[in-house]
């Protein structure tokens, strides 16, 4: 379905629709963009001779310099490090004392795994799962990153302020590519197991359905329309719904409050009108 | 060992404070009923965890109490104003009869005069209303520009949940009353600061009242934080029920999740006092080893957002209080 309409859309302005107003038609050359000069990227040599195909695959795509882009607006303090690398296990994590994120293949290579050959019965397709899986991670660390670089107060459980993060950026780029980002995350969420014991919940994450059950009440909080599937087929309980609405306005304001004031707001509007995501996205 | 069974064991082992007998009601308390002026909470705590420890010894007693009447306690007693608070309170008639012996007991401790006097540092920009009401559900949630409201509901399950008798060598109920009831209101306050004072919440609201609620709760000295910390913890682990799946929709986090988040703050704020927890294997190690930054990290948001809210004056007054009665008799 998201390939479809980006497909569509893509072809739109392949095809020069020069009579739409510029601001109106998704451009789909981040090129116009310059990297941020303080975001170093690197995408280290795997130790793992199956990660070889993954490190070639996220380095043809360009995704840690379609971040450098993506993140071109920011105004950061210090220098941030994105890596991509071998950790020797399933993760995704900001490095405090380097500054750096580090997203490991073995996690963009799980999500491969995880995501369903074509579409699963809960409708979720492969595309969502290994694109809005892998954004997720990057958003995710993004917002520790974030949270430290910019010393930024937070109250609640830093996980979830971090999901929020990535769910807050994804819904700043139209509808589809929220369903495909949010929808890929919150699977991801899905398809882990829920703690039991009690000592399960000492973890400072949150249990995955909680987590799954924030980024859809903030989807839907933000962009009603797309996600309101989710309260249709009482996915999404009504009393959680009836929240929603709240929820987003209250990570509109955090954001607003603690990190809108380090964004150059005419590079951030540049940004926004990038088509990011290609219907290539996620495929072999 | 049950878990209470293992943490009276360690607080009778650590605080022979604790073998004393605790009686209070749940209240909070700025002087301790005609006796002798308060001592002032000692200074400083092993763990470096309070920002609200005064630097100096300076003590201004608190206020001499007002008469103790048994009749309905109007907001503003006098005698019970430090000034500046824009906090009202009112305890609200129930309708069903069964809640009127929790109101008069409370309105009998003035424990929302009180809890106006300890509120009186927090400079709002506009009025807040505090009341006990009967809320025909557990908790009535905050609505921005509303009132905050404690339930009788609540107050009524907190002490069904405490147990009436109290096992050889464990804990009285009196400390899970007092530490759930602080708890509550603490947390409801904060939902509605967030909202008044504009402040910016990352991470969900119910988790970030928790841990503000928290972080007040051990400010006020060893004593006091392990006896409301516990008891709020305590009630999280005995109203605990089973998550199912579409429970975790929830805008609340588990109990279990509540009581792990009360001792890793409580852990945080002193690893000293609190290093029972993980003795008693209370607290798993992979969690307790990231508290002390968590709790930084609390304390940092505290300091940037509320503090500069903060009457420092008024403060000094509030913390040289003594606002919980951990022996007073019968």
């Amino acid at each position: 379905m998201r390939c479809l309409k980006i497909a569509a859309m893509a072809a739109v302005t392949a095809a020069g629709m020069v009579a739409q107003p510029a601001d109106s038609v998704a451009q789909s050359r981040p090129q116009e963009l310059a990297a941020n000069t303080r975001v170093i990227i690197d995408y280290i040599d795997p130790r793992m001779q199956r990660s070889e195909a993954t490190l070639d695959r996220l380095r043809k795509r360009q995704v840690l310099e379609d971040l450098s882009l993506f993140l071109s607006p920011l105004r950061l303090p210090r220098v941030l490090r994105v890596r991509t690398k071998s950790c020797g296990a399933v993760n995704a994590f900001y490095v405090p004392g380097e500054w750096a994120i580090n997203l490991c293949y073995e996690y963009y290579e799980n999500l491969e795994a995880i995501a369903p050959q074509g579409t699963s019965p809960q409708g979720y397709t492969r595309d969502e799962v290994v694109v809005g899986g892998f954004i997720d991670a990057i958003f995710h660390e993004l917002g520790h990153a974030l949270f430290d670089i910019l010393n930024i107060p937070v109250f609640g459980r830093e996980e979830d302020a971090a999901d929020q993060l990535s769910a807050f950026l994804m819904l700043q780029f139209g509808k589809d590519v929220a369903r495909t980002t949010i929808r890929g995350a919150a699977f991801t969420y899905l398809a882990s197991k829920n703690p039991r014991t009690r000592t399960e919940f000492a973890d400072e994450h949150g249990a995955p359905a909680q987590r799954f059950f924030n980024y859809i009440c903030l989807a839907y909080g933000g962009e009603p329309d797309a996600f309101r599937e989710y309260v249709d087929r009482g996915v999404l309980p009504k009393a959680r719904a009836e929240q929603c609405p709240r929820e987003y306005a209250l990570v509109r304001r955090a954001f607003a409050k603690t990190i809108y004031p380090h964004i150059d707001v005419e590079l951030m509007k540049k940004v926004q009108s990038v088509q990011w995501l290609r219907p290539t996205d996620g495929r072999k | 060992m049950s878990f209470i069974a293992r943490l009276a064991l360690a607080l009778t082992l650590i605080a022979p404070l604790w073998a004393a007998s605790l009686h209070a009601q749940p209240t909070f308390s700025p002087n301790k009923g005609g006796t002798a002026p308060a001592p002032a909470p000692e200074t400083g705590s092993p763990g470096g965890g309070g920002v609200f420890r005064p630097s100096g010894t300076e003590v201004t007693p608190p206020p001499a109490p007002p008469p103790t009447t048994t009749t309905t306690a109007p907001a503003a007693a006098p005698g019970l104003d430090w000034g500046n608070s824009q906090v009202d309170v009112v305890y609200a008639e129930p309708k069903d009869p069964q809640f009127l012996p929790i109101r008069e007991r409370l309105m009998r401790r003035q424990v929302l005069e009180q809890l106006r006097l300890f509120l009186s540092p927090l400079r709002l920009p506009r009025k807040l209303l505090v009341q006990l009401d009967q809320c025909n559900a557990e908790r009535r949630p905050y609505q921005p520009g509303g009132p905050v409201t404690i339930c009788y509901e609540y107050i009524a399950k907190i002490e069904q949940i405490a147990p009436r008798n109290q096992p050889a060598g464990g804990l009285p109920r009196e400390t899970m009353i007092v530490g759930a009831f602080v708890q509550a209101v603490l947390h409801e306050v904060a939902v509605a600061t967030f909202d008044i004072l504009d402040i910016p919440v990352w991470g969900r609201e119910t988790d970030a009242a928790d841990k503000l609620a928290g972080f007040i709760m051990v400010q006020f000295g060893k004593d006091v934080a392990l006896k409301i910390m516990i008891g709020a913890a305590w009630y999280f682990d005995a109203s605990e029920r089973t998550w199912n799946e579409s429970d975790f929709a929830s805008e609340q986090s588990p109990e279990a999740q509540r009581f792990f988040n009360y001792l890793c703050i409580a852990f945080g704020s002193d690893p000293a006092s609190f290093k029972f927890l993980i003795d008693q294997n209370l607290l798993p190690i992979r969690r307790a080893q990231r508290c002390t930054g968590e709790f930084y990290a609390l304390r940092a948001a505290f300091l940037r957002t509320l503090m500069p809210h903060v009457d420092q004056q008024l403060l000094k007054r509030v913390q040289s209080a003594t606002w919980l009665m951990l022996d007073e008799p019968k």
